[in-house]
């Protein structure tokens, strides 16, 4: 690839752009509160911007173009039914015990609604996903530096990998470093407005040049540009899902534990200035995430559109797109056959190995696609010199925010949910202020860990997919009890979880997808039950894990004393007084906006059905 | 904060719009440089876009700056800005 220096320009304003946030605002960085919580002094549409940003790492920008090439519309159920409702009822719901409870992370939430036990839990498994995400997400982009050959000519070839990993690890933690969560926030709010400005032009150009929507519905086939076609059965979509599951297991349990419970994304409501706001910020987040698939889906299937060859069939596990606690990481584990044997593949080009350079056949000896490099390779066709650089520096700037909002997600659990909690209870402010910036530094080291770890066993992708779903799968069930029965206890939650974790596990272990070998991809133990696809397997699998988890955080709430209700008020729904909102007009209200926001959802999901 | 994002967010998009735009100006006749994206000017357009927008942000910044500062600026504040 050759940039000009237009490009390398457009590139280096963006990274004195992060660093000098960081440097701006080491200054204000003066307690604990301020480099971890922003002071919580940060306006709700900010906050809800960096909300989605967190998310759209490169699992999602990557991944999602990937996934739109490879089955078509239908991928954006993951940002619609797969996010919009859970985002809705945090907001509503939630929020008030997450903020109202002074509660500094979710992990400490839980130590302050049921017991010290319930809360460790939680923190350790947090603070190892979030490290092995942010390896993850290193990896990915070094990979992408290294396969679109970004630093050829200029550094050795053998070096690219690894200077890419280095170069970002020390910018994203130089701005953590200095600034804190609102560094973070900040950076997450320059790359939302630069994901936008780099992507827009590329679906407007490539819309053009495919003749508009109507032009890619002529090329494809109906069951790619329809998002509702087929869902009554798991053999007439391209996902392999019926709708049940669809809505069960990615609509509720999926999406609700990810959105509802997962601290990088809590942790930027958290920052917000007032408790209004703070319900706000997923609410304003909801509406650019239900038009993201038109910037980071629709270059997949313009990228399959755009005619230049047209060959037979072959899927391939995507290598790039890295697994994350996101439920929409979980299109990246799934390795399915498109139904369709006629599947265009327009401009995605064959996956080579990176020795030798030649084709990677698959088991039929059909070259295989690289559908990661839809969206790069989209960048590339149309965009000329100049905006190229724009379009780069956005897709660097997602890789960067989904390592960051992982890095400050760990620093603060680690400092306040870890070190505070265990290892040394009596420090000063200074001094927790100071183990947070150690956090940060060891956090980005393990990052980097994680990442060559990553590199040296690349089945270890597959393995930490399955980890990550396992841990997030029961989790909804405890929280949803913990905020809306004063009943559960302590106790309770602590033996659900459990339960939960070890249900999701022996799920796996006795189904498996049809065609998959035993092992990794389940039946372990002995396989009672084939489901159609990966995917249905993944959203099953929660469906049991959450179930699991009730009933048993019922029953043994129920045989065990709960706390007195004077020590659950602003911690329980119906032992805490209802937000005022008198004051606010009916325009003002959350509410108002919930219906507006799920609205616009019905009406996107009746005009792609 | 003491610092609006609008303020960041808008020199941004005035640099790198303001860099696009010029570029795209320069090399308007060039055709050999917008065969990719179907001979339209992209650097010119959107990059004139981007700078709009940036200036729109950064004016904005900077009035809400000057209505919300406190009337008894905060120690660390005191003397650090000039007063707009």
């Amino acid at each position: 690839m050759n940039l000009s220096i237009i490009d390398w320009l457009i590139m280096l304003v963006y990274f004195v752009f992060v660093l000098g946030i960081g440097f701006a605002l080491k200054r204000y960085m003066r307690t604990s509160n301020d480099f971890f919580l922003a002071g919580r002094s940060i306006p709700a549409w900010v906050c809800g911007l960096a909300f989605i940003s967190a998310n759209l790492g490169a699992q999602e920008v990557i991944g999602m173009g990937a996934s739109g090439a490879k089955y078509g519309i239908i991928t954006s159920h993951f940002y619609w039914i797969g996010a919009i409702p859970a985002m809705v009822f945090v907001g509503i719901f939630m929020m008030p015990f997450y903020y109202g409870s002074k509660a500094r992370s979710v992990p400490e939430y839980l130590r302050l609604r049921f017991d010290e036990k319930t809360r460790a839990v939680n923190a350790f498994s947090f603070a190892i996903m979030t490290v092995l995400s942010s390896g993850i997400s290193m990896y990915a982009m070094a990979l992408l530096i290294q396969t679109l050959g970004l630093f050829h000519g200029i550094i050795p070839d053998a070096y690219i990998f690894h200077v890419s990993v280095f170069l970002s690890a020390i910018i994203v933690l130089g701005y953590i470093f200095l600034g804190g969560l609102t560094s973070a926030i900040y950076n997450e709010v320059l790359q939302f407005f630069l994901i936008v400005a780099g992507f827009a032009p590329l679906v407007w150009i490539g819309l053009r040049n495919v003749g508009g929507w109507q032009g890619i519905k002529r090329t494809l086939p109906a069951t790619m540009t329809h998002s509702w076609r087929g869902m009554a059965h798991a053999s007439t979509n391209t996902l392999g899902v019926e709708w049940v599951g669809l809505a069960m297991g990615l609509g509720f349990v999926l999406s609700f534990g990810y959105w509802c419970t997962d601290f990088l994304v809590i942790q930027r409501a958290m920052a917000a200035d007032s408790e209004i706001s703070a319900r706000r910020v997923p609410l304003i987040a909801a509406i650019p995430k239900m038009f993201f698939p038109f910037l980071v889906i629709l270059p997949g299937l313009i990228a399959v559109t755009v005619t230049s060859h047209m060959a037979g069939a072959g899927s391939t596990p995507t290598v790039l797109s890295a697994p994350s606690q996101s439920p929409s990481a979980l299109l990246a584990s799934t390795a399915h056959e498109p139904l369709d044997d006629a599947h265009p593949h327009g401009i995605i080009p064959l996956k080579t190995n990176p020795v030798s350079g030649q084709p990677i056949l698959d088991s039929n000896g059909q070259p295989v696609y690289n559908y990661d490099l839809a969206i790069p390779v989209m960048l590339l066709h149309f965009f000329p010199t100049g905006i190229l650089g724009l379009g780069l520096t956005a897709l660097l700037a997602s890789f960067m925010s989904g390592m960051a909002g992982n890095v400050t997600a760990f620093n603060t659990v680690w400092t306040y949910d870890i070190y505070q909690a265990y290892i040394n209870k009596r420090g000063t402010d200074a001094h927790y202020l100071w183990m947070g910036r150690m956090a940060t530094i060891g956090g980005v080291a393990l990052s980097v860990g994680a990442a060559y770890l990553v590199t040296n066993f690349n089945n270890i992708m597959d393995a930490l997919q399955l980890v990550f779903s396992i841990i997030n799968a029961p989790l909804f069930a405890t929280f949803l009890l913990g905020m809306f029965w004063k009943r559960t206890t302590g106790h309770g939650a602590f033996t659900g979880l459990i339960a939960g974790t070890g249900a999701a596990l022996v799920h796996h272990g006795l189904t498996s997808p049809v065609d998959a070998a035993v092992g990794i991809h389940g039946g372990w133990i002995r396989v009672i039950h084939h489901y159609p696809s990966d995917m249905a397997q993944n959203f099953w699998t929660a469906i049991f894990a959450f179930t699991v988890n009730l009933l048993v955080t019922i029953a043994v709430s129920l045989v065990t004393t709960p706390r007195p209700e004077p020590e659950l008020v602003g911690l329980v729904y119906s032992l805490t007084p209802k937000p005022v909102e008198t004051h606010l007009s009916w325009y003002q209200k959350p509410a108002t906006l919930a219906f507006v926001v799920l609205a616009m959802l019905v009406i996107l999901n009746l005009v792609f059905a | 904060m003491g610092l609006d994002i609008r303020i960041p967010l808008g020199l941004i998009f005035l640099i790198i719009g303001g860099l696009m735009s010029v570029f795209g100006f320069f090399t308007r006749h060039s055709a050999a440089v917008y065969e990719k994206s179907l001979g339209i000017n992209l650097n010119l357009t959107w990059g004139l876009l981007m700078f709009v927008f940036g200036l729109i942000m950064f004016l904005v910044g900077r009035r809400q700056k000057w209505q919300d500062d406190p009337v008894t600026p905060r120690p660390w504040e005191r003397g650090a800005r000039p007063r707009i």
